[in-house]
């Protein structure tokens, strides 16, 4: 695409947007529209003439100045000054003046005393694309972005994209940390870093808890070492464990989709009933070898579990995969050298292994800092960071600044734990599977190790088996919280009754949260994979000034725990200019931005694997970038693209901490209703819930795999790409 | 490839129709923030539906989520009436300005408990129900350990209770406020601190709802659980061994409020709701909804498994006072401080 | 318009603070095959890339056949390139492939097709238009790449290292297709390689690159026997650099002993002295020239190889296998048919 066209597309875009349609947000829906051309659903045209905007004709301005050039068919460099200087306008003026008049008092010289300005709409939305546009195609005409018009709109809007949805928010809400009363309060910041509730060691004296800081490295490195250590026991069994191994592998690559699609809670839930003073196997350890009921679940053991048993089979799928990379003919050189088994093992297995070690650990670090379903349900007087956020927010003692510096350190944390990474990996890389075939058959375990690895592996999988039968079971029976193990059908009823008044009608009271959580990861699943398969093209394949800032932008949201995320969005967005609080909207927007690194991750690995000489190839041929995305890069990634999608889809339906505070009376979500129903204490009700999310999911899932499967079925022969073990 | 676009088509229809508002139904809408359980919100506003045609979208979160969005929306209310929760949030709210005065016709038919609350708040929240404080306990474990029945608040501190008590922790429940305030009243500040010194010793679990330990009770997780009466009720009646127990010194209680937020989109269907909710009828349904609270409303019917307020020492509970935010921050502070951080 | 296919006028790309191409100024003339020869880093890749536009230049200017491209992406410059790695798309099939330059731009899918088969059929492809990429011989794919690249008939076709994925012995048919490909279409190809022995085979020109430089221009034979300095002496195959002195046109000494030589100009003094190792013929003892001795010979078959130990250093000759044959440690005297007296003395 070129400039021109990109510029001409801008410029007609942005016009609609002038004369068209509204320019402020429609507030009572889409029957305000009758108002058009004036009321509430005048377009910025109108509202300039009646002189109630006065000081948006800028905007107009800016459009007239860019026009002739555009018209006359030539494409300069300045109009990236126009672009830029019409986004400014509008968000400029849309902060300065917001619902109360004037905001920005040092503007009153200039501006008076305006009248209230309720938030953007359509009319708006289609002046800053065009906006957008028209600064990205100056961009193209300077020579920036390969002078490819097409990528460089596609840089500019994913990066307006990341900062509005993912930066703003996130600054908004951290700066609370340097307010106290509404006042700047430097001191109280530096107070709030170093409070003892973060990082007091009286755990270590007295009987008083630690800080919460140490309580969450404590669990996320605990976490991270066995869920490792576990995985890496599978995955020996499975890669090197001979027959008997491809059993434990087929059972545990069929238990590695559980976590993923298991909603928040449900875990806990079950070790409760399994392990909690009146647990199952409690009193079965009590009747027959009078081992004393406890509480010992409560606390730093039962998160530690709850999170292993989410951990675990992911690190497996890492590990089993680096495993399975590993050259045999390096083990067989190391052999042929006279080593033994366990030599070889220590001396050439494991530092290769190194990597997805290091990634593993890192992965579920991670997910364990960022976990907030499993503390607040077995966490008893453990307190971690996320909860600690939580409650700071929506406890009973409201602190916004406490929790904005307590959310910066777990972001430190977070961060620290990648740039460790990075470190120890240094820039080593670990090539051992070429595009060249490799014949040599895999070594065998030491038998002791073998041993110990099916030790470790079998009582875990029965573990495993037994807490999911408690979710399945759960739901269906009276309460098997108490015991009461009579089949029945009521809690299900309860949620998801259907009866028949002039039609279908949908009486259970979780209905409309199952239906808005269809819906809203309906629709997000394909612009999340969709944004996160562009961003992760751009990165990997575009050359561009800002490449690493739009990468660290899309990463952000990754480290960024939810509840942090949903009190930011709320408080980002629920006034003008963009006004999104109540709608399924903001839903959406957080679900896209909350999984987006996904999507950029897998995109970015899979076109690691696709040779950067097929994009050039169809430049040189005539194809633009669009053109190339389109008919070269995305049938290519093809697998990425449905992964992205269903994984995004899945996650969209389970994740509650940044939800819980977007959702709104008519856009409830069905996690959200499960946390209220486990703070009723209706376990039953809960788990009968998750197991219909659960039956969805796994549908949804299982459906995309067989089509991914498909999907590669005429490629598999295709090129024969290097794989790089710990990339 | 016609299918993908067809895709894309579709979507972005489904996506419009998704992100437009409703239309507006001919007696107009209201939001309703509802903070206690589900069972109770849902049949409470279909009933309003049937009776006004009014369309209610409804939102249930506990009351300190429903607080902090009603305060981070304070500049662009969504919501029209915040509808029960525990008072202290309510009374809260009024005094952050975050709710409007209104003053019911209904005023006359409602307990004078109720009436007093609504006056010390300005008449910016007003009580729909109430509940005593107090404790219940799991009846098989109590036969299972040969420990005689607690009946007061002091027998909580005793030694055989070690480690089988369970309650909520006063920085995230109003639960566990209000029975530190109650404490406070009705020992004394000094000789409260001291009782829950002793008693954290017993302390095995502060939850962070205030309704887990009447849960924990119930399955027997832990022995005794601090919590409201009719919670405990709630999980009587679903078939738990648990034994109800109002203490002997006497014990405070909460009021469950209803406000009308400031700034309300729909502020006629606000009041007509604000109305309708402490008629007789209305607040009739909590009892069909397994909830055992007393109504505000004297004329409603009081369901027979409430704990009854004539059989329950109730003390003079201020309000004012000990809902301030002052006051909280001090008595919480002071708690973390002397009780939380000893040993156990 | 001109006969300039590609004009370069002091074009820069810079990575970071690495000048991959440094002030480059050049003219390749239309219908030529012109061979950017270099080793490794030197810039010859990056520099085919700015013909292509799959780098924008830094500095200066680019012009194709008289058409400045300087900002143009790689889409926009109706150029066409054949990959190192051919770059077929693993997911369309053969004739997918090549008519995949027409399709996007903009030609209907009957016509595209009925071109790209007849483009097949020129290459000798035909029947394999519905192989998927990964199914075809190493020589095929790179005949299904030239076609692709052909089908669009570009005025300037571009090869970056074409024959580095052959074998041996493909390469020399395929390099000589592609040679006579150009010759029959009148192409101006840019050819990229840093094999010098391909790039004296198959060029009208070559031009070796060191430094993100040019180091010289001119035709194999102009580059093999006046090459510039030591560098492009000992890239453009074997020489013999010895340090001596001109003394006259046509006389010149090495390690003190004066030789009568064939030499283009050089003024007189002190001067860096190549030698082809064909041009050196050892004669038995005794005979005019500069005396050694041999320190090893090796038979190859149709030649032989030895290294004379002289005063003016170590000799690495070839003699044809049919003249008189030496043993290891025997003296001899080296005659010297022509020498290269070298103008850079850096170098």
């Amino acid at each position: 695409m070129g400039a021109l066209t990109l510029a001409r597309a801008a410029l007609l875009c942005a016009t609609l947007g002038l004369f068209l349609a509204p320019w402020h947000g429609l507030q009572d829906g889409i029957s305000e529209v009758t108002a058009w051309p004036g009321g509430s659903a005048a377009p910025l045209v109108a509202l300039l003439l009646d002189g109630s905007r006065w000081w948006l004709w800028p905007v107009a301005l800016l459009l007239a100045l860019a026009a002739p050039a555009l018209l006359r068919g030539r494409a300069g460099a300045g109009l990236a000054w126009i672009g830029a200087g019409l986004v400014l306008a509008v968000f400029g003026a849309g902060y300065a003046i917001g619902l109360n008049g004037l905001q920005w008092g040092w503007l009153a010289p200039l501006l008076g005393a305006p009248p209230a300005q309720p938030s953007l709409g359509w009319g708006a939305f289609l002046v800053l694309a065009g906006g957008i546009g028209l600064f990205a195609a100056g961009q193209a005409a300077r020579g920036r972005f390969g002078a490819d018009a097409f990528v460089a709109f596609l840089v500019c809007s994913c990066g307006f994209l990341l900062l509005l949805f993912v930066f703003l928010p996130l600054v908004n809400m951290l700066s609370a940390a340097l307010y106290e009363d509404g006042r700047l309060a430097p001191a109280a910041f530096g107070a709030r870093l170093v409070a003892p509730e973060a990082w007091s060691l009286a755990c270590l004296s007295t009987h008083a808890g630690c800080g919460v800081v140490w309580n969450t490295l404590l669990l996320a490195t605990l976490t991270a070492v066995i869920s490792t250590l576990l995985g890496l026991a599978f995955a020996l069994l499975a890669v090197r464990g001979g027959a008997r191994g491809k059993v434990s592998a087929g059972a545990f690559r069929a238990m590695t989709i559980l976590p993923l699609i298991t909603p928040p809670f449900v875990v806990s839930l079950a070790l409760i009933v399994l392990f909690g003073r009146t647990g199952i196997v409690t009193g079965f350890m009590w009747d027959w070898f009078d081992i004393p009921r406890s509480r010992w679940i409560y606390g730093l053991p039962g998160v530690l579990l709850a999170q292993v048993l989410a951990q675990a089979p992911i690190a497996f799928l890492l590990l089993d995969g680096a495993l399975r990379a590993i050259s045999p003919s390096l083990e067989e050189a190391a052999s042929t050298m006279g080593a033994r088994r366990m030599r070889v093992f220590c001396s050439v297995t494991w530092p290769l292994l190194k990597p997805a070690l290091a990634a593993s650990f890192l992965l579920a670090f991670v997910e364990s800092l960022a976990d907030f379903g499993n503390p607040l349900v077995l966490g008893g007087d453990f307190d971690v960071l996320s909860t600690r956020i939580f409650f700071a927010i929506a406890g009973a003692r409201h602190d916004p600044g406490r929790a904005a510096a307590l959310a910066l350190l777990l972001l430190a944390i977070t961060f620290g734990a990648f740039a460790l990474q990075a470190l120890w990996l240094g820039k080593r890389r670990y090539t051992t599977v070429t595009g060249k075939g490799d014949s040599g058959i895999p070594a065998a375990l030491p038998a002791g190790l073998k041993l110990t690895c099916a030790a470790v592996a079998w009582p875990w999988m029965i573990f495993t088996a037994a807490v999911y039968g408690i979710i399945l079971v759960g739901g269906f029976v009276h309460d098997i919280g108490r015991g009461d193990l009579s089949f029945t059908w009521r809690h299900l009823g309860t949620g998801f009754e259907v009866g028949w008044f002039d039609g279908p009608a949908f009486i259970g009271s979780a209905w409309d949260s199952l239906f808005t959580t269809i819906q809203v990861a309906a629709i997000s699943a394909p612009l999340t994979a969709g944004l996160g398969i562009l961003l992760a093209w751009l990165i990997a394949r575009q050359n561009f000034p800002g490449r690493r800032g739009l990468e660290f932008m899309t990463m952000l949201s990754f480290a960024i725990p939810g509840t942090v995320v949903g009190v930011s969005y709320i408080m980002a967005f629920n006034v003008p200019p963009v006004e999104l609080t109540g709608t399924a909207l903001i839903l959406v927007i957080c679900f896209v931005f909350r999984n987006l690194p996904v999507g950029v991750r897998g995109g970015i690995a899979a076109l690691a694997q696709i040779d950067k000489s097929l994009d050039e190839a169809s430049a040189t041929m005539g194809g633009g970038a669009f053109q190339t995305l389109r008919r070269v890069v995305l049938p290519l990634l093809r697998p990425a693209i449905v992964t992205a999608l269903a994984y995004s889809f899945v996650t969209a339906m389970t994740a509650v901490s940044a939800v819980i505070f977007l959702v709104s009376a008519r856009h409830n979500l069905a996690t959200v209703y499960i946390v209220g129903r486990v703070e009723a204490g209706e376990m039953a009700l809960a788990i009968a819930y998750s197991t219909v999310l659960i039956v969805i999911m796994l549908v949804t899932v299982l459906g995309i795999e067989k089509l991914v499967g498909r999907a590669r079925l005429g490629r598999a022969s295709a090129a024969a790409p290097p794989i790089r073990a710990g990339a | 490839m016609p299918t993908p676009r067809r895709l894309l088509a579709t979507g972005f229809a489904v996506t419009l129709t998704a992100l437009l508002p409703a239309a507006a139904s001919a007696q107009g809408n209201l939001t309703v923030y509802c903070s206690v359980q589900e069972e109770w919100c849902r049949p409470m506003m279909q009933a309003f539906e049937r009776a006004t045609g009014v369309r209610v979208a409804m939102t249930r979160k506990s009351s300190g989520e429903t607080m902090t969005q009603i305060r981070a929306e304070a500049a662009n209310p969504r919501g029209d009436v915040w509808w029960g929760g525990t008072g202290d949030p309510h009374m809260q709210a009024a005094e952050e300005n975050l709710t409007v005065e209104y003053r019911s016709p209904r005023m006359s038919e409602l307990h004078p408990w109720a009436t007093r609350q609504a006056e010390q708040a300005r008449f910016r929240t007003i009580g729909i129900y109430a509940g005593a404080l107090g404790y219940s306990y799991n009846t098989t474990e109590l036969t299972r350990r040969r420990i005689a029945a607690p009946t007061c608040w002091a027998d909580l501190a005793k030694p055989e209770f070690r480690g089988e008590i369970q309650v909520a922790d006063p920085n995230t429940s109003g639960t566990a406020y209000t029975m530190l305030a109650t404490l406070l009243q009705v020992m004394g500040e000094e000789p409260a601190f001291d009782f829950l010194k002793a008693m954290h010793r017993n302390v095995n679990q502060y939850t962070r709802s205030g309704a887990a330990p009447a849960r924990a009770a119930a399955t027997g997780e832990t022995l005794v659980g601090i919590t409201f009466l009719h919670d405990a009720v709630t999980q009587k009646i679903a078939g738990a061994p648990v034994e109800i127990v109002a203490p002997c010194e006497g014990t405070g209680y909460e009021i469950g409020s209803m406000s009308i937020i400031r700034g309300a989109r729909n502020m006629e269907n606000a009041q007509r709701f604000y109305d309708w909710a402490l008629s007789a009828e209305a607040q009739a349904i909590a009892g069909q909804a397994n909830s055992f609270q007393l109504p505000s409303n004297r004329n409603a019917p009081i369901p027979p498994q409430a704990p009854r307020f004539e059989n329950i020492r109730l003390i003079d509970y201020d309000f004012a006072r000990w809902g301030s935010a002052a006051e909280r921050t001090r008595v919480i502070t002071r708690w973390e401080r002397e009780v939380r951080a000893g040993a156990r | 318009m001109s006969d300039v296919a590609i004009n370069f006028e002091g074009v820069t790309k810079a990575f970071g603070n690495v000048r991959a191409v440094d002030e480059v100024s050049f003219q390749l003339p239309r219908g030529a095959l012109v061979t950017l020869l270099g080793p490794s880093g030197c810039g010859k890749t990056t520099t085919l890339r700015l013909v292509a536009g799959l780098e924008l230049p830094t500095g200066g200017r680019i012009e194709i056949e008289g058409r400045d491209v300087t900002g143009l992406s790689a889409a926009e410059r109706r150029i066409a390139m054949v990959f190192q790695s051919y770059a077929l798309f693993p997911h369309m099939n053969v004739l997918e492939n090549v008519s995949y330059g027409l399709l996007v731009n903009g030609a209907r899918k009957p016509s595209a097709e009925a071109e790209a088969n007849a483009m097949l059929k020129t290459l000798g492809l035909e029947g394999l238009g519905q192989r998927l990429p990964s199914e075809l011989s190493g020589g095929q794919q790179q005949r299904v790449a030239v076609a692709r690249a052909l089908v669009l008939r570009p005025k300037v076709l571009l090869f970056d290292e074409p024959l580095s994925n052959l074998d041996a012995r493909l390469r020399r048919r395929v390099r000589e297709d592609i040679r006579d490909l150009q010759r029959k279409l009148g192409l101006s190809v840019v050819y990229v390689t840093h094999d010098q022995q391909e790039a004296l085979a198959v060029s009208d020109l070559v031009c070796v690159m060191r430094a993100g430089k040019i180091a010289q221009m001119g035709t194999p034979v102009e580059l093999y026997d006046d090459p510039a300095d030591a560098f492009i002496a000992d890239f453009m195959g074997e020489a013999n650099v010895l340090q001596g002195e001109v003394l006259a046109p046509g006389r010149i000494a090495l390690g003190g002993i004066p030789l009568d030589v064939t030499m283009r100009p050089h003024p007189s003094g002190p001067a860096q002295i190549a030698v082809r190792p064909e041009s050196i013929l050892p004669q038995p003892e005794g005979a005019p020239g500069l005396p050694g001795r041999i320190q090893r010979a090796a038979f190859l078959g149709q030649t032989r190889e030895y290294e004379v130990e002289t005063a003016a250093g170590m000799l690495f000759v070839v003699t044809p296998a049919a003249s008189l044959a030496f043993a290891m440690g025997e003296a001899v005297s080296c005659r010297l048919d022509r020498v290269i007296p070298l103008r850079d003395v850096k170098g």
